[in-house]
């Protein structure tokens, strides 16, 4: 038995040392680009898709009418030019010829023309096929949403023609500014209406039923497992396309694994999560490996319950008294001091993730100014919320008006997913901090974790909170869209119900200068200017308190962040089209740089626009 | 036996049964916002209602319950609604079962051979340096998380030769921590029961007896001994085996392999109503066949076991 044991011991032995010496798993294809994942997506049918994941994995094999460069201006793409009419209804584009779908194996499988646009568009509408983004497509459309109901059946009645093999024409519901913004959007990508019937229910399942028009092909697709995607040797762009081949590994355990796959140099893109930067931060050579992320357009903000829904316990009833006071809802709006919930997720530099607004900075700007900055908004824009001072004065106020009305403490119900770990943290934070500053007996913060499973629907949609964080993306670029979760018919939020806001026409203050700006659709600078009244008016009265931006943290990684398309919204996050390979990763002070150099470009680039 | 096998198999339809509609009734009363996904908060009132409508969800519970049953009766486990819509679930499972089942076979391979091996050294190696090393490997395995010992596993042997940290289809050499992790506490479990079977065997009568009339050692253990403490582990022989495309929800994520392991977690997460169902209906099955199989397994090598009705049933 010895002998046996000694000799497989030896066995094994020498073939690991015989492949140490003959394999090296750092090697790769030249001008390849590694990565490790760890959210899989559920399909490639690119027109029914809405997640983040799904979205930025399809915009590598389709591409739209318009696209963005790297500074966030607006260039043709599958469009070569377009037109609008006089009212700003009818919008034409010629389809750029020449492009070329071809299969996953690369073969060509025919030529894009303008009713691949149209076939792409009836789809989406057709409400038998689930398309997570057809109401974007109705409701901008003309007749859309009529066929998405079955009150039409003829799709010709629907605003969108092909005039000839190469001429697309959309009409519109009523003139919307931010149109060309809109068709970056998956809904409005083409597909070949042939390919379509042959492949049927099958259409997206994986990477044989798809068509590819787009910079990459992915030529292997298992599930869970890898991803690969080959540059698509027929693109019609492909000067701009740098990176030959992209290798995707699926790992669940990627947060603990791929910065040790970096290290060995497996892969050439990690992120480095909060749990680790520490480390990473402290360690010479780690540290000259990272670099930050940059953040995105989601916007985190908490939001006032005036419909609230939660148990007895809580006393909603106490708390709907409470939260109708202005004074009350602006001590706590000066009270939270929002950096100390930053720092349980951003340990550097919480500064550059806080956000004093709804809409986040460099959204859009109205000629040279950012929206940020016009006023009354700029206000809030400059100041950070927090002062204790102030929120004290507004305590004594509140106290003075509520008396006899209210009972203190007030309790505040603060509800959150205990799916999220850094979620957990910042509620624990934000109640030790609020009570710390204005007090136990005035209010009493009860953070109450939450299933993951339903907790939208459960929690925040049943109104079973009385201070939330919410957040939101921008869904098109003009600044309505942020407008969209203080919305009478949204869901989650229910400001229209706050007393003493009533205006005209039944609708509430708030309302009315919302309404007010959507109807301002040919002057936009005017146009962005009343929607910044608007916005200012939910802070100043403090219906909500402004949080944060998404994205940010760290990296390591060889890629170049500011090479790629930029835009705060549609399918453009995941694009690796104009990216290039770099030979060692990128470091804190090389990123700093080439973002100063990247906002120094842009800002002139806006002056090039505005003249 | 034909007869025991017979009515065995007529309980375990009726409990397949119980079982499918239980979940069935289960996974109705998952929430909403579930079948809507991540998109759920960009989705208007009007499409939630046709996806939900489309789903079929809307249909009163006893008509979604007979189309479940005809179409289970009728061989099709139906279509993805969430993990990967529009893909057929046998397809699904399919691509799955057989990363698990390798794996599996090949780890149950190691540790039935190599446990079984060590429990019989063990049980007659008293005081001797193999047995010490056993029960320190027994102790450790089963005291320390396996968690801890497969990701230490993976980051210093992958490390020291230089081995790929993930698995790789077209490199078999990535195939070997994934197996040996596997079997390295199922190996400690078939060591540990094999001893104690063999230790309980050794103090009998019948083997003091056989060694009393001058029977060598080494026949006593082979062909006394070493049967009949390996019937008791028979049982359960054919459920490990068939449980094996189960696969291991640890080892396949941390090593990439896209089989099984947590599949059932993940169907249910996305409430995949269809395809939580085809893997309970697989499971339910798998363990009725690998109960039954063991005891006919049983019956087959220990000639004092009787199966049936009239010769009195174990």
């Amino acid at each position: 038995m010895k002998k046996l044991l000694i000799f497989f011991i030896g066995v094994a032995v020498v073939l690991a040392g015989w492949n140490a010496s003959r394999h090296n798993w750092y090697d790769r294809e030249e001008n390849e680009l590694r990565m490790v994942y760890s959210g899989e997506v559920t399909t490639l049918n690119y027109l029914t898709a809405a997640t983040a994941n799904e979205i930025s994995l399809a915009v590598n094999f389709v591409d739209s009418l318009v696209e963005y460069d790297r500074f966030g201006g607006i260039k043709p793409c599958l469009a070569t030019e377009w037109n609008t009419s006089e009212d700003g209804t009818i919008w034409t584009f010629k389809i750029r010829k020449g492009v070329k779908w071809v299969t996953h194996e690369g073969k060509v499988y025919g030529k894009l023309v303008a009713q691949d646009f149209v076939d792409g568009l009836k789809y989406v509408l057709t409400s038998e096929n689930n398309s997570r983004t057809a109401n974007i497509v109705y409701s901008v459309i003309k007749n859309a949403k009529e066929y998405y109901n079955k009150e039409i059946t003829d799709f010709n009645e629907i605003g969108i023609k092909a005039l000839d093999e190469y001429t697309l024409q959309y009409t519109l519901n009523k003139p919307v500014p931010y149109f060309l913004s809109i068709l970056n959007y998956l809904c409005f990508f083409p597909v070949k209406g042939q390919f379509l019937e042959e492949v049927g229910d099958r259409f997206g399942t994986d990477n044989r039923y798809i068509l590819y028009n787009g910079p990459y092909v992915m030529i292997n697709y298992e599930p869970h497992h890898r991803r690969v995607l080959e540059k698509n040797e027929y693109y019609w762009d492909k000067d701009n396309v740098y990176i030959q081949r992209i290798t995707m590994t699926y790992n669940k355990e990627a947060n603990v694994l791929a910065p040790e796959m970096f290290l060995r140099g497996e892969i050439d893109h990690v992120g480095i999560g909060t749990d680790i930067i520490h480390e990473w931060m402290n360690n010479p050579v780690k540290r000259n490996l990272i670099r930050p992320n940059r953040t995105n357009f989601f916007s985190y903000f908490f939001l006032f319950n005036f419909n609230p829904q939660f148990s007895e316990e809580y006393e909603p009833v106490n708390w709907l008294v409470a939260v109708n006071n202005r004074n009350f809802r602006k001590s706590i709006f000066h009270a939270m001091d929002r950096k100390s919930a930053m720092l349980t997720e951003e340990p550097y530099e919480p500064e550059k993730r806080l956000l004093n607004t709804i809409t986040p900075r460099n959204f859009i700007s109205a000629g040279k100014i950012d929206y940020t900055q016009l006023e009354p908004l700029s206000k809030f824009t400059n100041r950070d919320s927090f002062d204790e001072k102030l929120a004290l004065t507004y305590k004594n106020k509140a106290i003075e008006e509520l008396k006899g009305k209210v009972s203190f403490p007030v309790k505040i119900l603060m509800p959150y997913n205990a799916a999220s770990r850094q979620w957990a943290n910042r509620v624990q934070v934000i109640e030790q901090q609020l009570e710390g500053v204005l007090g136990k007996d005035y209010i009493d913060i009860i953070i109450e974790p939450n299933p993951p499973t339903g907790f939208l629907e459960r929690v925040r949609d049943s109104g079973k909170y009385a201070l939330m964080e919410l957040n939101w993306g921008a869904d098109f670029a003009d600044p309505e869209t942020y407008t969209h979760p203080f919305r009478r018919d949204s869901t989650s939020s229910w400001i229209h119900m706050a007393r003493g806001y009533e205006g005209e026409n039944g609708y509430t203050i708030y309302e009315n200068l919302v309404q007010r700006a959507a109807d301002e659709v040919m002057d936009i600078n005017k146009r962005y200017q009343l929607f910044a009244e608007a916005e200012a008016f939910l802070i100043e009265e403090a219906f909500v308190i402004p949080y944060s931006v998404g994205g940010g943290g760290y990296a390591a990684s060889r890629i170049n962040p500011f090479e790629i398309s930029y835009s705060p919204f549609g399918a453009v996050s995941g694009r690796f089209k104009g990216l290039k390979l770099l030979k060692t990763p990128m470091s804190m002070d090389e990123y700093n740089l080439l973002y100063k150099q990247w906002e120094r470009e842009r800002s002139e680039r806006l002056k090039g626009a505005e003249k | 036996m034909i007869r025991y096998i017979s009515s065995r198999l007529i309980q375990s339809v009726i409990t397949l049964f119980a079982v499918l509609t239980i979940v069935f009734m289960l996974m109705r009363l998952m929430p909403v916002e579930g079948y809507l996904g991540e998109s759920y908060d960009k989705l208007d009132e009007i499409q939630r209602e046709k996806i939900i409508e489309n789903l079929g969800l809307k249909d009163p519970i006893h008509v979604q319950l007979k189309k479940f049953y005809k179409r289970v009766a009728s061989g099709d486990l139906g279509v993805s609604i969430a993990y990967r819509p529009g893909v057929p679930v046998a397809e699904i499972l399919k691509s799955k079962i057989p990363y698990s089942l390798g794996f599996g076979i090949a780890s149950l391979s190691i540790s039935i051979i190599s446990g079984i091996t060590l429990g019989i050294f063990m049980a007659d190696s008293e005081g001797k340096i193999l047995k010490r090393v056993g029960n320190i490997y027994i102790i450790l395995i089963n005291s320390i998380p396996a968690a801890i010992y497969y990701i230490l596993i993976q980051f210093y042997i992958t490390d020291i030769f230089k081995l790929p940290m993930l698995f790789y289809i077209d490199r078999p050499i990535s195939w070997i921590l994934p197996v040996l992790s596997l079997s390295l506490g199922t190996t400690a479990t078939y060591a540990l029961w094999m001893k104690r079977y063999m230790v309980d065997e050794l103090n009998k009568d019948y083997v003091k007896l056989a060694m009393a009339k001058g029977l060598k050692r080494r026949e006593v253990m082979k062909k006394h001994v070493f049967l009949n403490a390996f019937v008791p582990m028979i049982q359960y022989l054919p459920s490990s085996i068939l449980f094996t495309i189960s696969g291991s929800i640890y080892i396949e994520s941390l090593y990439s392999i896209p089989g099984m392991g947590g599949l059932l977690v993940e169907a249910v997460q996305r409430q995949d109503n269809p395809l939580v169902e085809a893997i309970v209906l697989i499971y339910s099955s798998i363990g009725i066949i690998g109960m039954l199989a063991g005891d006919v397994l049983m019956a087959i090598l220990d000639p004092r076991i009787k199966l049936g009705k009239r010769e009195g049933r174990i």
